[in-house]
């Protein structure tokens, strides 16, 4: 009985260290796999050309061109955000992506209607859902002027939830 | 629950024979710490298998990206830093390590009969991991992979008549470049770890067809013999444990700044091969002109590797008691001594440059606190705005440097850099660690 209890003593201890060495590199290496994929990009600031030209009630499209980061590649993306200037003289920036799933919506002029062609969205001027199956009006974006140039701070929304959540 | 779940496996795979095949080799006269190297070998290359694997996840083989993705591993991946720093040190490690592993059989006498088969196995796993070691330091792209791999690859070239073919083949064409970096990463990451897992497997096989040597006398050996579980494997363990945190602690605390991003254009970069390859680097700077330069780089090595292929052939008395073996051990004696010497002399005279100058310590401090490399960059490291400091021990001297910290403008007219008002001692420290730089 007492070589058993010897036996199993010494390969419980082995045991534990082998146990021990793993969790130390598993830790770090299950960090390591996902830590990237779970970084969140932080907005960044971009001109959209300047505002003394923008009709009123009338939403125009902007390309702003924002910094991108793919892993260790470095880039510019260029977004096309709707700018509009209301009859109270407020400006509004859109993210151009329809709040149900991410379609590029557009403005239609002779409806005077966004309209989504995906699954068939419809929003106002104001970006209140009006049809169709988007979960939460328009995102608007913050933006800053300076000058006479509008400056707009882009993010990205989750789509298809019913509150605003920056990705 | 466990237990049954264990039982239910064992039910169907009949696992307590192959546990028992495993487990239960009996050791010539015992349990001893002096078997551990084998095994911390072994776990080694587990670990270096791991934690390359992981790498490979993030890194790009190729001249564009290779450098950026390590940077990227680096300082942005989650634990990046230590799963390239295991990988680093514990290549090191390993090179320790197969070394002492050879050493125990050596002095042991272990690759005598019947073990020749282990042994020779053993000597190509050993050729395995400096390759590994050659071809793994040119992955990071940067200066001291490209130059280090530029030097390695032209000692082919000293081959009479096949030297050029060699080194075109070893390139992948006549420059170093980007079919160099893919077929040196194609056979560090996946040619030699197979060839490895294979070799490791067969010297293993052997292993346990012929048994482990145990020790040198015969009567010791047959007085005792214990299974190899549990005793032995609690002794492997724990070595392995100390091994394994050695090389952490390595991992966290000692760096190992990438140089900068490789420049073939570069004319004034003096590459130096990692600390394993320093003695036989010394040992060339003796080896000069068309005659003797083939005998250092290609002579001198393959008559090793052959030696050491050939050891059991050649020594083929079965005593295995070193006080019997005065020749085998006079030259295993002398060949340490030999390299020893020779890694001392390199290494003398490769840091003999930077040596312990408090000054430096301090001064890379004061060059922290100050956030200078907002502006400055050394070696990859810090913003562009001002020039880059990576050389500048070269191109500066302490008096410029002084009057530059005091009133920058009045040494270059139109400098946005601010006077920096410190006092002496502090100038002095930020300057010794400038000149430092170069």
């Amino acid at each position: 009985m007492a070589t058993t209890t010897r036996r199993e003593f010494f390969g419980l201890l082995s045991g534990w260290i082998a146990a021990a060495i793993g969790a130390m590199v598993a830790v770090p290496a299950v960090g390591y796999l996902i830590g990237p994929a779970l970084r969140r990009t932080l907005p960044t600031q971009a001109g959209a050309g300047t505002i003394a030209d923008l009709p009123l009630n009338q939403p125009v499209q902007r390309e702003v061109v924002i910094e991108t980061r793919d892993g260790w590649l470095k880039g510019g993306s260029t977004k096309g955000v709707w700018v509009v200037k209301l009859s109270t003289g407020e400006i509004r920036v859109y993210n151009p992506h329809c709040t149900h799933l991410g379609c590029a919506f557009a403005w239609n002029r002779d409806q005077e209607r966004f309209l989504c062609p995906c699954h068939g969205g419809v929003y106002d001027l104001d970006g209140r859902v009006l049809a169709g199956p988007p979960p939460r009006p328009l995102d608007t974006m913050e933006h800053t002027i300076d000058g006479d140039r509008l400056i707009v701070t882009y993010v990205d929304f989750k789509s298809g939830a019913s509150k605003k959540i920056p990705i | 629950m466990l237990k049954r779940l264990a039982a239910w496996i064992d039910g169907r795979l009949k696992l307590g024979s192959i546990s028992h095949l495993l487990l239960d080799e009996p050791i010539p006269g015992g349990a001893s710490w002096v078997y551990v190297f084998g095994s911390i070998t072994l776990f080694l290359f587990v670990l270096q298998l791991g934690t390359g694997i992981l790498l490979t996840v993030y890194y790009a083989p190729t001249p564009d990206h290779a450098y950026d993705s390590i940077q990227f591993i680096e300082r942005e991946v989650t634990f990046g830093w230590l799963i390239r720093g295991l990988h680093h040190w514990g290549a090191s490690a390993m090179v320790v390590a197969i070394g002492l592993h050879m050493l125990q059989t050596y002095l042991y006498g272990a690759y005598k009969p019947p073990r020749e088969l282990m042994w020779i196995a053993g000597v190509a796993l050993f050729i395995l991991v400096l390759m590994f070691a050659f071809t793994g330091y040119l992955l990071p792209w940067d200066q001291k992979a490209y130059w280090a791999t530029q030097v390695g690859t032209s000692m082919l070239g000293t081959v009479p008549w096949i030297g050029n073919l060699l080194v075109r083949a070893a390139r992948g064409g006549t420059d170093l470049g980007a079919l160099t970096l893919s077929r040196f990463f194609s056979m560090h990451a996946l040619i030699f770890p197979w060839l490895t897992v294979g070799l490791i497997g067969l010297h293993l096989f052997i292993l346990r067809r012929v048994g482990p040597a145990g020790p040198w006398d015969d009567a010791r050996a047959k007085a005792v013999s214990e299974p190899f579980y549990p005793r032995q494997v609690f002794i492997d363990a724990v070595a392995i444990l100390i091994v394994f945190l050695i090389v952490v602690g390595m991992a966290v605390w000692l760096p190992f700044p990438l140089a900068d991003k490789a420049d073939p254009s570069s004319s004034d970069f003096v590459p130096v091969p990692e600390w394993y390859f320093l003695f036989y680097y010394e040992l060339l700077k003796y080896f000069k002109g068309p005659i003797w330069e083939p005998v250092g780089t290609m002579l001198l090595p393959a008559l090793f590797y052959a030696l050491l292929f050939a050891l059991p052939f050649i020594d083929r008395r079965k005593e295995r008691r070193p006080a019997r073996r005065p020749v085998a051990l006079a030259a295993g004696a002398g060949f340490l001594l030999v390299v020893f010497l020779l890694l001392g002399v390199s290494l003398k005279q490769v840091w003999s440059v930077p040596t312990t100058n408090p000054g430096v310590v301090e001064g890379r401090k004061l060059y922290a606190k100050l956030q200078c490399s907002a502006c400055h960059r050394i070696h990859g490291e810090g913003g562009s705005f001002g020039p880059d400091l990576s050389f500048v021990g070269a191109q500066r001297d302490r008096d410029w440097l002084i009057r530059h910290f005091k009133n920058p403008q009045a040494v270059v007219p139109g400098s946005t850099m601010p006077p920096f008002d410190l006092d002496q001692p502090s100038l002095d420290a930020l300057t010794d660690y400038l000149l430092s730089l170069k």
